[in-house]
């Protein structure tokens, strides 16, 4: 069985996938997106670019490094207060994106915006624009529900469901109406084993899933995501809420999975940033301060405050 | 502290201990009265007899005299059968006349053996003769083979008809007679229509509106006058429920071919009057349920609606369970809202769109009659206390099991 | 094993249809709660009309008088006179009554579960508050008929009164008294529970002792909620039917200030021989109910006025 292939059998036969938009060619699209944030800045905007522009010109070795998500000139607020402030930034696709910043600095405001989990708050006011293969998320045309089987999202406390293992995982499929049992019972077999459950898990999937220690519940959230075959999975913290052992687990788990899925990871911590992440955005203040590969931001501050962010001085 | 201070304390503190002692003794007291009253009452009898008396010709199929001996405990007024095996006393019924009551039918007595002789669906059937029945008349057969009449129409008391039969016969043949009646059976049935179709009616709707309160609806003005709606329900007397419902839903009950009172217009009210509770606990169950699992849900793409069937409503279980043994509790207990829409008329055999009584209102329709039958009452009484005590003791336990769950 | 993979058209179909799904289950979410809702509503609006009926001309039964019916003095079915004057007058009195018995030990009991009773206690003395609000009113009505009536009896045989078996006033009040105790308990233990410890301490570092702090500074915190549970009380008072009726006695004229007298209040009059009536004295139980629900809602804002004059310290 060949779980990848069957994935990119169900991706082209989705109709919008597949019918793509022909009048957005995404290259134009993340060019001028790649503009806009040059206009913004001078230091970590001429490397961003360098970056992007590798993402446009597919090199040699790269061949996949195209545009997940472009934020353009996002804002939000919380009623009256600003939690985002003109955000451009587009993530590559099939790479670890970590956000950092102190808390309260709205890089988890962000990262629900990817699958609208931010619709759920009262008094929330987003204007902006966040394309997805070049169609606006919050658009007439995007479909929240279908957009969060495509988007998928990992929290800071694990919140597996109180029923049993298998039916956890296979929940996002039957709420899409799939009742096959034997596909189903691949599915949570396959999404199990990338999520590097399967093993502790095998002979008790009729087990409730609250049983589970800490970090086997979070691996079971990520393979709750999995199953849906999503193309992004978004971390909100996941290791946050575990220690040390399940947090090396995990992060293993996550180098693993950026080779099927675009990974956007929200995290305290700047020693796994640059453990895992291949880009990284510094938030400050509802404001992308920097965003660069992570070697370079690390080795390389452009920004004062991303420098002493990072040399421990606040935050 | 001085003595004077002490003192004044002391007799505060005693105030308060010796209220309490009050509230408990209430308790006790409700409690030893209705067991004082009812308890003889209560009997597996009562529970399994219709309410009206039955008139029932009957013939046995093993009629032949034996030999049996009286119980030890036999009242001294009764008279044994040695033949026969059963026990008879002499009374009066409620209209003054002259009835003999069957006090005692011994395991292999005759009596055991009768059947029902009266055309009708019921012919043939087999009709054990049970205590508290009443002779009319009976036939036996004498030693000359002649079919000779004893009973009431033959002048005979107690004493004389036992007399009869263990002096001159050698079987008996047929017996007129009347049912003990006066059980509960009827109401009990009723009780049990009436809390089924409650629940069916308020259960979907409490719960439905619950759910669009705590999770589809904004926190907006709008929302909170609905509730401020669902909330004032609670404070109105249930007479005042009785009589809008003869008004206002009854025209409801016609569509479904009701012509009058009935069990679903009782049922319709009760579910009017149930519908803060079971929406407030719901709501209390549907609270506690975490956010990030609703979280969790939506972003696997799961809709709303899907989220709340499949993840919220089974951890609001527990809640909704609270709320389902309440409205029992309260179906069972309320009175005065049925005495208007339900009728204060006993039945044998309810039906949905009939009149009938439950077990509260056949209290109430004993306690209203011209004699009252306080023991009855007191019996009856001491059932639904029961009932609604033990009820209200499993909501306690569920609660504080519910409590300790998500802590 | 391909050919097990959903293919794309039937999930774009079951997409449609959830969406379907979801849609009719808001709607219905949203009915059922307006429908909840508006009962409040019809049912004022159903009483109303059909208790302003009888006062209007061209009622089929004979148009009655509204201010006469108000104000008078007499309730006899057989001369068709319907005066709910003095049956509102009982019905406040009897009430009043039986809150001044009620209300000090269902205090004071409060009082004593939550701040005095062992912890052990408390559990199983909330319990018996419970047990005694959960037990159903004609089971107080037989109690009372039983019980109370026999108190009564010996208590008028004692001030030489004569009573008619015990059905009367007192016995009403009485009975009131213990079914309203209940509820006034439980809202104060409510009230009491949530009286903040810092207000306690403070009284006891003034060298106030626990039972002084109790009684002058925790009841006073409590106040307004224990006033809140007089309310309900009241209002359980005034709308109580069943029981109250097996001990009134329906006194066809009034008002009698002699305890031992048979009384008549507006659940007993909408209530007694209701099995056997049609016409007029049918229809005149909504007036009488429409006044029942225009007394409670009078007493509620009338307590609400003395609660504001009151003030005092709220808890949070």
């Amino acid at each position: 069985m060949n779980l990848l292939a069957d994935k990119k059998i169900k991706r082209s036969q989705e109709p919008m996938a597949s019918a793509a938009t022909p009048d957005l060619d995404p290259g134009s699209q993340t060019a001028e997106a790649a503009d806009r944030y040059m206009s913004r800045g001078s230091g970590p905007v001429a490397r961003a670019r360098t970056q992007v522009a590798a993402g446009l010109k597919p090199a040699a070795g790269l061949p996949d490094l195209k545009p997940m998500f472009e934020v353009q000139d996002l804002n939000l607020y919380y009623s009256k207060f600003q939690a985002l402030k003109h955000i451009n930034l587009t993530i590559p696709a099939h790479q670890v994106t970590a956000f950092i910043g102190p808390s309260g600095c709205g890089k988890s405001t962000l990262l629900r915006c990817f699958n609208r989990m931010n619709d759920l708050l009262e008094e929330v006011r987003i204007d902006g624009r966040i394309l997805m293969d070049g169609r606006d998320l919050r658009g007439p045309q995007t479909d929240v529900v279908e957009l969060r089987t495509k988007v998928g999202m990992v929290f800071q406390q694990p919140n597996p469901f109180p029923m049993s293992i298998f039916d956890n995982v296979a929940y996002g499929l039957r709420c899409q109406g799939i009742k096959d049992r034997v596909y189903l019972r691949q599915v949570v077999e396959t999404s199990l084993k990338k999520a590097a459950l399967y093993d502790e898990v095998k002979d008790e999937l009729d087990k409730n899933a609250t049983k589970l220690s800490g970090g086997q519940q979070q691996r079971l959230c990520i393979a709750r995501a999995i199953a849906l075959q999503p193309q992004v999975i978004l971390m909100d913290e996941p290791t946050s809420a575990l220690d040390p052992i399940a947090t090396l687990k995990i992060e293993e788990l996550m180098n693993d999975l950026k080779k099927e899925y675009t990974i956007v990871i929200v995290t305290h911590s700047m020693q796994q940033a640059a453990r895992i992440s291949d880009k990284t955005a510094f938030f400050l203040l509802g404001e992308v301060v920097e965003f660069d590969d992570t070697v370079t931001m690390f080795n390389n501050p452009s920004d004062k405050r991303t420098e002493d962010y990072i040399s421990g001085r606040f935050g | 502290m001085n003595k004077s201070r002490r003192l004044k304390d002391g007799i505060l503190n005693g105030l308060t201990w010796l209220s309490t002692a009050v509230a408990v003794a209430v308790l006790l007291l409700v409690f030893i009265f209705m067991f004082r009253r009812g308890w003889s009452d209560l009997s597996w009898d009562l529970i399994t007899t219709d309410y009206w008396p039955q008139n029932l010709n009957v013939a046995f199929r093993q009629g032949e005299a034996g030999a049996y001996t009286a119980p030890a405990d036999l009242a001294a007024g009764d008279s044994f059968s040695t033949l026969y095996g059963f026990a008879l006393r002499d009374a009066t019924d409620t209209k003054k006349a002259k009835t003999l009551i069957i006090t005692y039918v011994d395991p292999d007595s005759p009596l055991e053996s009768a059947y029902i002789t009266t055309a009708g669906s019921q012919q043939g059937l087999n009709q054990a003769i049970h205590e508290d029945a009443s002779v009319q008349m009976l036939y036996y057969q004498d030693e000359d083979g002649q079919q000779v009449l004893a009973g009431l129409l033959a002048g005979d008391d107690a004493a004389s008809l036992v007399q009869k039969l263990d002096t001159g016969s050698v079987s008996i043949q047929s017996m007129y007679y009347q049912t003990a009646g006066g059980g509960i059976r009827g109401s009990i049935l009723a009780t049990l229509l009436l809390i089924g179709l409650t629940l069916v009616i308020v259960l979907p709707i409490g719960i439905l509106a619950a759910v669009y309160l705590n999770e589809v609806a904004g926190r907006n003005r709008l929302t909170a006058l609905l509730r401020q709606a669902i909330e004032t329900l609670n404070g109105v007397p249930s007479i005042i429920f009785g009589l809008s419902g003869v008004v206002m839903l009854f025209p409801v009950t016609q569509l479904f071919g009701a012509s009058g009172q009935s069990i679903l217009l009782g049922a319709l009210t009760m579910a009017v009057i149930l519908l803060p509770v079971v929406i407030r606990q719901t709501e209390e169950a549907l609270i506690v349920v975490p956010q990030s699992l609703r979280m969790g849900s939506l972003a696997l793409g799961a809709t709303r609606s899907q989220t709340i069937f499949k993840v919220v409503l089974p951890n609001a279980l527990p809640g909704i369970l609270t709320a389902t043994l309440l409205s029992v509790s309260r179906v069972i207990g309320e009175s005065a809202a049925l005495i208007y829409t339900m009728s204060t008329v006993v039945t044998d055999n309810p039906k949905i769109l009939q009149p009938a009584t439950s077990l509260a209102v056949q209290i109430w329709q004993i306690m209203s009659s011209e004699q009252p039958d306080f023991k009855l009452a007191s019996a009856v009484s001491l059932i639904i206390l029961m009932m609604v005590l033990l009820l209200n003791l499993t909501v306690k336990l569920i609660t504080r099991r519910l409590s300790r769950r998500w802590a | 094993m391909n050919d097990r993979q959903p293919n794309a058209l039937m999930l774009q179909h079951n997409r449609q249809r959830r969406k379907i799904s979801d849609k009719i289950w808001r709607a219905l979410f949203l009915i059922s709660c307006v429908l909840s809702a508006l009962m409040i509503v019809l049912i004022i609006i159903f009483i109303a009309v059909k208790g302003i009926r009888v006062f209007l001309p061209g009622y089929e039964y004979g148009q009655q008088n509204f201010w006469d019916f108000l104000t008078g003095m007499t309730w006899r079915q057989d001369s068709k006179t319907y005066g709910v004057g003095f049956i509102v007058i009982n019905t406040f009195t009897t009430a009043a009554f039986a809150a001044l018995l009620s209300f000090p030990v269902a205090t004071l009991t409060a009082l004593f579960i939550v701040k005095i009773a062992p912890e052990r206690l408390r559990v199983a003395f909330t319990t018996v508050i419970e047990l005694l609000a959960a037990i159903p009113s004609v089971v107080y009505g037989v109690f009372a008929s039983g019980a109370i009536t026999k108190l009564v009896q010996q208590l008028a045989a004692f001030f030489g009164q004569t009573s008619a078996a015990g059905i009367s006033a007192l016995s009403v009040i009485l009975l009131l008294a213990i079914m309203i105790f209940p509820t006034i308990c439980s809202m104060a233990i409510v009230a009491i529970q949530a009286v903040g410890k810092s207000l306690e301490w403070g009284s006891l570092a003034l060298g106030a002792s626990q039972t002084q702090t109790n009684f002058k500074v925790v009841l006073s915190a409590a106040k307004s909620g224990i006033f809140a549970g007089l309310v309900l009380g009241l209002g359980r008072a005034f709308g109580e039917a069943t029981a109250v009726t097996m001990v009134a006695g329906n006194a066809m004229s009034g008002p009698s200030w002699n305890l031992f007298d048979t009384t008549r209040t507006l659940t007993t009059t909408m209530l007694s021989g209701m099995h056997e009536t049609s016409g007029l004295d049918y229809d005149i139980r909504f007036s009488a109910g429409l006044v029942l629900m225009a007394v409670i809602l009078l007493t509620n804002a009338l307590i609400h006025l003395i609660k504001r004059k009151i003030g005092g310290v709220d808890h949070e």
